[in-house]
């Protein structure tokens, strides 16, 4: 039996569906329901339903074997874990935004909103610029558009809330996908069937 | 006044049955060790920083805790016994009479993220052979290892070995600018990365061996295949452990000099490299290998295997018979 974390948000229908064109199916899963451990005996398969940000915790304490989450995440949290792809669906970028097109000048210090201080803080490094890092939760858009701050660094996708609010995508940091993430010492266990699950998302053409 | 029972961070006390299992264990493995010929050495907690400065990684680094002394020498907390012992030991090498078969216990102390929700102190024992060269001393040396682990241990231990220097051929070979950014791909099983950089490097990503031993290169392969028939051995020793060969979970230990300026890994492996893991959550729980070059970084030239236990990891994953 391996332990298999699915992330609640975003993500959790781009993976069940790159799992569906490859063939493995976890057609018993209650996507929709409220169940947080779910048993599919005659895959071998036991799906943990977990938050992104608490998913590689899980996985690299070895409580699951193995994952799906966003790039974004794993760069903030990295726990040493194994990704042996990214699958191409629900990818979108990290970027700065903020209200005018331009990035500070140099010399200046501003604020930087975000739910990624230790990626914002690698980002702000180096730069010309210095950067006081707000960690928030949530609607990271706001912080430029009411002041808070002067920029951000955030999630876009198609950049529709950020036209919406005013706001310009001023430089792309990072590509975002989201990756099939294994555990150390899980993948010399189940090395036979992540290999089999990682050739048929190849070959079904889901990943990279 | 109500008192508050809360530690810092990363901490635990042992009370009741956990210290009296702890002591317990303790005194199984080091009774085994003393039975196998090793004599304890007892270390200082604290140290001068200076002696380590350049053997110190930059993720090793960041784990210590160090201070001013109130006299203003730079001291440093013991997070890591080999390279203390390796420092005390290099002066008076030649008055030694060799082989030395030594071994310690006590806490180290490394600086983990809170949110990792990994243990800052933790209990550690450990062996190392001093003067025995070859394989006869990596033999040994994994032979107690899992003698120790599978005595205290229980079930389901898995230990994969390498060595170091393994991959450096072919990741120098492949066509990429950055062969120490190729490693850490390796090393995480990136294929899309790593596919880029040809077949055998795939093949290791993805079985932990490449097709066929010389696919490594006419030095590798003979050190290659050494090491399957120590696997083979030691797996018919030990039935209840999985034993498993894995070169790209070494793909950081390089050797060659481009690819050793990395961080993560403690650098001083220049032979037999493992990692051992234990329970059903398979929580790391020791390793060790070769490290002849921590000697010569000292200026000593004495051949050095050892290995060191996290005995409450150990406790953890499994319950003692």
């Amino acid at each position: 039996m391996i332990r298999f974390a699915l992330p609640k948000g975003r993500n959790l229908d781009v993976a069940l569906a790159a799992f569906r064109a490859a063939g493995i199916s976890l057609d018993g899963l209650d996507a929709g329901g409220r169940s947080l451990r779910m048993r599919l005996p005659e895959e071998g398969i036991e799906v943990l339903s977990l938050k992104d940000w608490d998913l590689p915790l899980y996985v690299s304490h070895g409580v699951a074997d193995c994952g799906i989450v966003g790039s974004d995440v794993l760069e903030e949290v990295d726990g040493d874990l194994l990704v042996p792809v990214r699958l191409l669906a629900g990818r979108s970028r990290l970027s700065l935004i903020g209200r005018s097109p331009v990035l500070p000048a140099a010399g200046t210090q501003v604020r930087l909103a975000t739910k990624y201080p230790n990626t914002a803080r690698r980002v702000v490094a180096g730069r010309s610029w210095g950067a006081e890092i707000l960690k928030l939760s949530g609607s990271i858009e706001l912080a430029p558009v009411l002041r808070l701050a002067e920029v951000a660094l955030d999630i876009v996708q198609t950049g529709r809330t950020l036209a919406e609010n005013g706001l310009v995508e001023v430089e792309t940091v990072a590509e975002v996908a989201p990756c099939l993430v294994v555990n150390r010492a899980s993948y010399q266990r189940h090395r036979a069937l992540l290999n089999g699950w990682i050739g048929r998302l190849e070959t079904a053409g889901v990943v990279s | 006044m109500r008192v508050s029972a809360a530690l810092p961070t990363g901490v635990a006390a042992l009370l009741f049955e956990s210290a009296r299992r702890r002591r317990e264990a303790e005194e199984r493995l080091a009774g085994h060790l003393q039975i196998a010929g090793f004599a304890e050495v007892i270390l200082p907690i604290l140290d001068y920083l200076e002696p380590y400065e350049s053997l110190l990684t930059p993720a090793a680094r960041g784990e210590l805790y160090r201070f001013v002394d109130r006299d203003g020498e730079l001291l440093a907390l013991r997070a890591d016994f080999t390279p203390m012992l390796a420092r005390l030991l290099a002066p008076r090498l030649e008055s030694l009479a060799m082989p030395l078969r030594l071994f310690y216990r006590g806490d180290v102390i490394r600086y983990q993220e809170e949110r990792a929700g990994q243990a800052r102190e933790f209990y550690q024992l450990g062996a190392e052979l001093l003067g025995l060269a070859g394989e006869a001393a990596e033999r040994e040396v994994l032979r107690l290892f899992l003698e120790l682990a599978t005595l205290i241990g229980g079930g389901a231990l898995q230990v994969v070995l390498g060595f170091a220097g393994a991959l450096d051929r072919l990741l120098l070979a492949a066509e990429t600018d950055d062969p120490f950014r190729l490693a850490a791909a390796v090393a995480r099983r990136e294929r899309g990365e790593v596919r880029r950089a040809g077949a055998t490097l795939l093949a290791v990503v993805e079985d932990g061996l490449p097709a066929r031993p010389e696919d490594l290169g006419p030095q590798e392969a003979p050190r290659l295949e050494s090491l399957l028939a120590l696997r083979d051995e030691l797996a018919a020793a030990f039935p209840g452990v999985l034993l498993t060969v894995d070169l790209a979970e070494f793909a950081r230990n390089g050797l060659d000099p481009r690819l050793t300026a990395g961080e993560g890994e403690r650098p001083y492996y220049d032979g037999l490299i493992f990692h051992a893991y234990a329970g059903p959550a398979a929580v790391p729980v020791g390793g060790g290998g070769r490290y002849d070059r921590l000697f010569r970084a000292l200026g000593a030239e004495v051949p050095a295997v050892g290995f060191s236990l996290s005995l409450e990891r150990l406790l953890e994953a499994g319950v003692p018979p």
